[in-house]
């Protein structure tokens, strides 16, 4: 299967500079600063049909396409390396292997955009990742590839890396901007969107790892071989998966979008484990609704996994076997987004606690059906939160009512859990 | 303007307004706990949530979203019920239920909505929180299990106050409001936290269980402190003022408050006021009925009237209404005959009625406070302006921090407008302002930055051949302020499209008097920077009716004795009766053991106050007058703003306002009666015929003045200095104004007693640490002062406040603007 962005990937260890060169890297940007205008390669993008994959999967290009060409100031492009949610690891395992590709596809964004100077905000965890940049930005440097008049082009942009003082919500691109700011990571109100005012005042693009690792592969191929690389029309390009749980061998894997989730499990992690039979998971990690038996032949893209009722989200599959509580994973789930909560808005930082409580309260087998129905209530009302971690929190939760109502029922009546 | 539909009303609103905006200019509420007008918005507590048809889907809130154009708003639909009824519950998960023993009771936003919302049974429970309540230090108390978060007291103490004790710590369910280090509270004491929280999370200490909030009788009237006139409200009860009400609607300032304004109020109402009339018997002053003592005042008066008017001086505080300062004017100048009248110490108010006076024609500013945030660029004399005038400090900083005002400050002193972002501090010696303003002139007129309007203007010759004589690199060297610094200062000043010139006056700043005055409005004039909107020279006035005070004239006009002469004349017998209605000279005027002998020396000396002051204490008569909360009137404040004070409680005791008695007096010297009530005696007033009294309302009027400029050219002198000894300047410090807020009992709390600031080098160098004591010589005497060590004094240079009757500063201090003195432990 073609890769895009494990292409240069070498086993056991993270590709060089000059490996990564004479596989065809930062071809591409020499490309693009010789032969295309920042418009070609931004439409280039907006043509790709490049989603972005941090969770949201709003058009890359399209969000480029928001600041304004004339905005008086310097403009910002940061890349969200703050990888923090449950079952997602994708961005590490890509950083790990190879930092070139993100690096390239900086500059190339930055060129597109008209960026000067940019930032990797990457989560304090993620040393390795951490180091390879660092590495890669100066050795890119050293070869005229950032910095000061990159490749004689006249174009000028640098990049630096921000380790993140380390919260959830950091990654929530407002909050990352008042944490690269040195505020208190709270997400901003919106509008001002980003792309008018964002970090220092700014016209500030929020870019995801994955996204802008694709960007050279764009460059180079061109958008229509990028659409043709999915597995169904309406999708475009490849997507890494990053799948654990009860899988035989979990990993990260990049396949095309629009794969049905059964070949997920089945041919790229060789299927359950032994003993186990598939129950749920959730399709894009931890903010996301489950899928259940029914979706095992939806294909994984943005628009046929939110048509099935749950998102793509980061394409962290977690799956879980036969023998699993859904309540009590979820509780699990709804634990972190709690304590992950900045507290600023009602919602959130009352909500969340409260749900736990419900949850703990269901679980232990002390719960009555009257709190299954105040459950009900907090999926639709938590939505109302200043920002998406509360009505992420609830993904699951909403999951867990939707599919496996019965067995939350069941836990009520029976006063315990079934699985003890 | 963009038009919307909020529940079915059609409604135009500015381009900048939010949906929350929008409803209210169309008399729609919606139900706010985190939001203020005032502060940046927040959009935490999710109270006002609406529905816009165009953002199906979810609710948006009202407070954050900017109105867009054909917007159709629901304010109130099931759905939007629902979800303030969880944000309601969800809230009083943690809130506990104290409402009983809680002070916000009744003036609580979460109560109010959890009445509207009909949240009358919780379907959660969880435990409270159970957070130690901050009760150490001496004006808020703070208790976080009462937060909701609406970071309100954090946001206005950065935005608005800029002084940042409160963010916001820890995270999700643990999320709180904390201090440095979660220590206790250690701030300003401004109390603008108190005002707009929402719930009881924060309690003024003084009002705690006093009354509640729907007991009080709400009267608005003028803050009786500084010169700023910020409006504001007491609580009233039984006669009594128990606190000070916010009410954001209230003046150019939205109701916010300084410490000394929200917290000062308790020397109304205070157990140690003067009740009854005085008179000195037998060595001891006595209490007597009005009548004895008032007709032994007018017999002396009548005596002097006849034989020896000149014999005859007065002081007045520019704490008396205008209506007062008239009837005292008309007194002494009509009826007894003598020019011997003066206020503020003779030189407090010269840079307005002796500078302003010659260059402008006028004894007021051509400017208004609401200039400040229109301006471009700010030019202050001293950092101490915000301690002198805090309001007008929040001003300063709203202007820097939300307009992008340029910050210039000329100072002796690191202060706290230094630290705003972007300010430049121009730290030179001390006592060489005048020195530097002509300075910056010369650069203005030798870079042919002049505008062109100053050509018109007369003196323009004179004054360009006084700056010809200024040596620029000398000014440099004996100012401290580099020769660029100078002529960057120069351009940035003559440059800016609007610039505006602040200069604090008052008993603590000698310096600032009629030179300074003319040199600053010689520098406006010759830049071009008079008559603009956001530009000019304000002259802050220390007291409540400083700008008053200038106004009526109370300051020798044919030759007269003014306050200095007059304590010259008491000491030499040429003044026998003195009449001083409020002011405590021998606290706040220069020299005290001066000021002691000759209040000894006078034969009959009157004192109308509130208190025994140690002036009072040295009176043959004593006559106890009403406080602003007792009385009707008209005060005047800084940028010509008149407003009415309107009486709050009955006279405490059986004092009389300074209007009953001075017009008393005069019907038993002229044996005519004369109109006492404030309308009549306002309509008399000549200076403020531009302004209707019965139209003043709760806003006040700005009364018009045409400016009839003119250069007058003031030479600078190189101040003289002591080698060896440390620069003693004087001051007001934040929590005080003037010597009332000794009895103010808030500001004692913060600040209650004389001290010497110095910065760290020179404490280092002394071997003290704060609370120490330092022996304070100077000429003409010492004192031994507790030790304040911080950031603002520079090396060589300390700082005293003048507020204190315990070893008061004017003990060792003579008027100048600088005293020498040595320092030893």
């Amino acid at each position: 299967m073609e890769q895009v962005l494990f292409r240069h990937n070498r086993p056991g260890r993270c590709v060089t500079i000059s490996e990564y060169r004479a596989g065809g890297g930062f071809l591409p940007l020499e490309k693009a600063l010789r032969e295309m205008s920042p418009d070609q390669v931004q439409q280039r993008v907006i043509d790709s049909g490049l989603r972005g994959r941090g969770g949201a999967g709003f058009p890359t290009g399209k969000k480029w396409s928001f600041v304004p060409r004339d905005l008086p100031g310097p403009r910002w492009l940061i890349c969200n390396c703050d990888e923090m949610e449950p079952g997602t690891y994708k961005d590490r395992v890509l950083l790990e292997a190879n930092p070139y590709l993100l690096v390239e596809g900086m500059i190339l964004a930055c060129y597109a955009l008209g960026v000067e100077h940019s930032f990797i905000f990457i989560r304090r965890g993620y040393e390795t990742a951490a180091t390879n940049l660092a590495r890669a930005i100066a050795e890119a440097r050293g070869a005229g590839l950032l910095g000061e008049n990159i490749l004689a082009s006249g174009f000028s942009c640098d990049i630096d890396v921000h380790l993140s003082a380390g919260r959830y919500i950091c990654g929530e691109e407002t909050a990352l901007m008042n944490a690269l700011e040195g505020r208190r990571a709270n997400p901003r109100a919106k509008p001002p969107f980003p792309a008018i005012k964002g970090l220092w005042g700014g016209a500030t693009v929020v870019n995801n790892v994955e996204s802008l690792a694709n960007i050279p592969f764009i460059i180079a191929e061109g958008a229509d071989r990028f659409r043709s690389l999915a597995r169904i029309p309406e999708a475009s390009g490849m997507k890494l998966f990053c799948v654990s749980g009860h899988v035989r061998s979990p990993g990260c894997h990049e396949l095309p979008l629009g794969i049905p989730l059964s070949e997920i499990i089945d041919d790229a992690c060789g299927g359950m484990r032994e003993g186990s039979s598939f129950k749920a998971c959730l399709p894009g990690g931890a903010s996301t609704p489950y899928f259940t038996p029914e979706h095992l032949s939806v294909p994984m893209d943005f628009d046929a996994v939110a048509r099935a009722g749950s998102r793509l989200g980061t394409g962290g599959v977690v799956v879980f076997d036969q023998n699993t509580c859904m309540v009590r994973a979820t509780l699990n789930l709804v634990r972190f987004y709690a304590r992950e909560s900045c507290g600023w808005c009602t919602p959130c930082r009352e909500g969340l606690p409260y749900v736990v409580r419900l949850l703990e309260e269901i679980e232990a087998g002390r719960g009555s059906l009257e709190q299954v129905a105040l459950l009900q209530e907090h999926v639709r009302l938590l939505n109302h939160a200043f920002c998406a971690l509360a009505p992420g929190a609830m993904g699951p939760v909403d999951g867990l009512l939707r599919h496996f109502e019965e067995e939350v029922v069941e836990h009520v009546i029976r006063g315990r859990c079934p699985f003890n | 303007m963009v038009n919307l539909t909020v529940d079915d009303k059609q409604i135009a609103v500015e381009r900048d307004a939010t949906i929350y905006d929008a409803a209210k200019a169309a008399g729609i509420r919606i139900p706010i706990l985190c939001h203020d007008k005032k502060l940046h918005p927040f959009g935490g507590c999710r109270m006002c949530l609406v529905e816009v048809e165009q953002m199906k889907g979810r609710l948006i809130p009202a407070c954050t979203t900017p109105v867009s154009e054909g917007m159709i708003v629901r304010t109130m639909t099931d759905e939007i019920i629902k979800a303030r009824k969880l944000v309601l519950e969800l809230l009083l998960l943690k809130h506990p239920l104290d409402c009983p023993v809680c002070d916000a009771a009744g003036d609580c936003d979460l109560q109010n909505l959890t009445y509207e919302y009909k949240v009358d049974a919780n379907n959660f429970t969880d435990e409270k929180f159970h957070w130690e309540i901050d009760y150490d230090n001496p004006l808020i108390e703070r208790d976080q299990n009462r937060c909701i978060h609406c970071g309100k007291c954090a946001r206005i103490c950065d935005e608005i106050v800029s002084y940042g004790a409160y963010s916001f710590v820890n995270r999700g369910i643990e999320a709180k409001i904390g201090t440095p280090f979660d220590g206790k509270l250690d701030c300003e004491y401004c109390g603008s936290c108190i005002s707009v929280c929402p719930v009881g999370a924060l309690i003024a200490k003084p009002f705690k269980f006093k009354a509640r909030w729907w007991a009080l009788n709400k009267v608005k009237s003028v803050c009786s402190y500084c010169g700023t006139g910020c409006q504001l409200t007491l609580g009233v009860k039984d006669d009594k003022v128990l606190t000070t009400i916010y009410d954001e609607d209230q003046g150019f300032h939205n109701g916010q408050l300084c410490g000394r304004g929200r917290f000062g109020y308790q020397f109304v109402n205070s157990d140690e006021r003067l009740t009854t009339p005085l008179v000195r018997k037998n060595g001891t002053l006595q209490p007597v009925g009005w009548d004895e003592a008032l007709e032994l005042i007018s017999t002396k008066l009548q005596e002097a009237r006849k034989n020896d008017p000149s014999a005859v001086a007065a002081l007045a505080t520019p704490r008396l209404t205008n209506e007062e300062l008239f009837l005292f004017r008309k007194l002494f100048k009509d009826v007894v005959g003598t020019d011997s009248i003066d206020h503020s110490a003779g030189y407090a108010h010269e840079a307005l009625t002796a500078g302003l006076k010659e260059s402008f024609g006028i004894t007021a500013s051509p400017s208004q406070i609401v200039d400040i945030q229109k301006s471009d660029l700010l030019l202050v004399i001293k950092t101490d302006a915000y301690e002198t005038h805090p309001v007008i400090g929040f001003e300063i900083n709203l202007g820097v921090k939300r307009k992008g005002v340029d910050l210039r400050i000329i100072s002796d002193k690191t202060g706290k407008l230094a630290k705003l972002p972007k300010a430049v501090n121009y730290l030179h010696k001390p006592g060489c302002e005048l020195l530097l303003v002509n300075a910056l002139a010369k650069v203005i007129v030798d870079e042919n930055l002049a505008a062109e309007s100053a050509a018109a203007i007369t003196g323009l010759d004179a004054y360009k051949g006084m700056l010809a004589g200024v040596d620029l690199n000398q000014v440099a060297a004996v100012t401290g302020v580099s020769l660029e610094s100078i002529r960057e200062l120069a351009t940035a000043y003559a440059k800016a499209e609007k610039a505006l010139i602040l200069l604090p006056i008052g008993l603590g700043y000698p310096g600032h008097g009629k030179e300074l005055a003319q040199a600053l409005s010689n520098l406006a004039l010759l830049a071009g920077k008079i008559g603009q909107e956001g530009s000019g020279l304000l002259v802050l006035g220390e007291k409540n009716n400083s700008q008053g005070a200038a106004d009526l004239a109370i300051h020798p006009t044919a030759g007269g004795r003014d306050a200095a002469a007059i304590i010259d004349g008491c000491a030499s017998g040429a003044v026998k009766i003195l009449y001083i209605a409020g002011e405590n000279p021998v606290v706040a005027y220069p020299d005290r053991a001066k000021v002691e002998k000759a209040l000894d020396n006078a034969g009959f000396v009157v004192v109308l106050d509130l208190f025994l002051t140690d002036s009072a204490k040295r009176a043959d008569v004593v006559l106890p007058v009403k406080s602003f909360a007792e009385k009707c009137g008209t005060f005047t404040s800084v940028g010509r703003h008149v407003q009415r004070i309107r009486k709050a409680i009955k006279a405490v005791g059986e004092s009389r306002s300074d209007r009953e008695v001075l017009a008393d007096i005069i019907a038993r010297l002229t044996g005519e009666g004369v109109a006492a009530d404030s309308a009549t005696l306002f309509k008399q007033i000549g200076c403020y015929s531009g302004v209707n009294y019965d139209a003043l309302g709760d806003a006040g009027a700005i009364y018009p003045v045409n400016v009839s400029p003119k250069f007058v050219p003031v030479v600078g002198s190189v101040p003289a200095t002591e080698e060896g000894k440390y620069a003693l300047l004087t001051g007001s410090a934040l929590y005080h104004c003037g010597t009332m807020s000794l009895s103010g009992v808030g500001p004692m709390l913060v600040c209650p007693e004389q001290y010497i600031e110095l910065g760290r080098v020179d404490a280092g160098k002394l071997g003290v640490n704060d609370g120490d004591r330092l022996k304070v010589r100077s000429a003409s005497g010492e004192l031994s002062l507790a030790v304040k060590v911080g950031l603002r004094m520079p090396e060589g240079v300390v700082f005293s406040p003048y507020h204190f009757a315990d070893a008061s500063i004017n003990s060792i201090t003579s008027g100048k603007s600088v005293t020498w003195v040595s320092l030893s432990k």
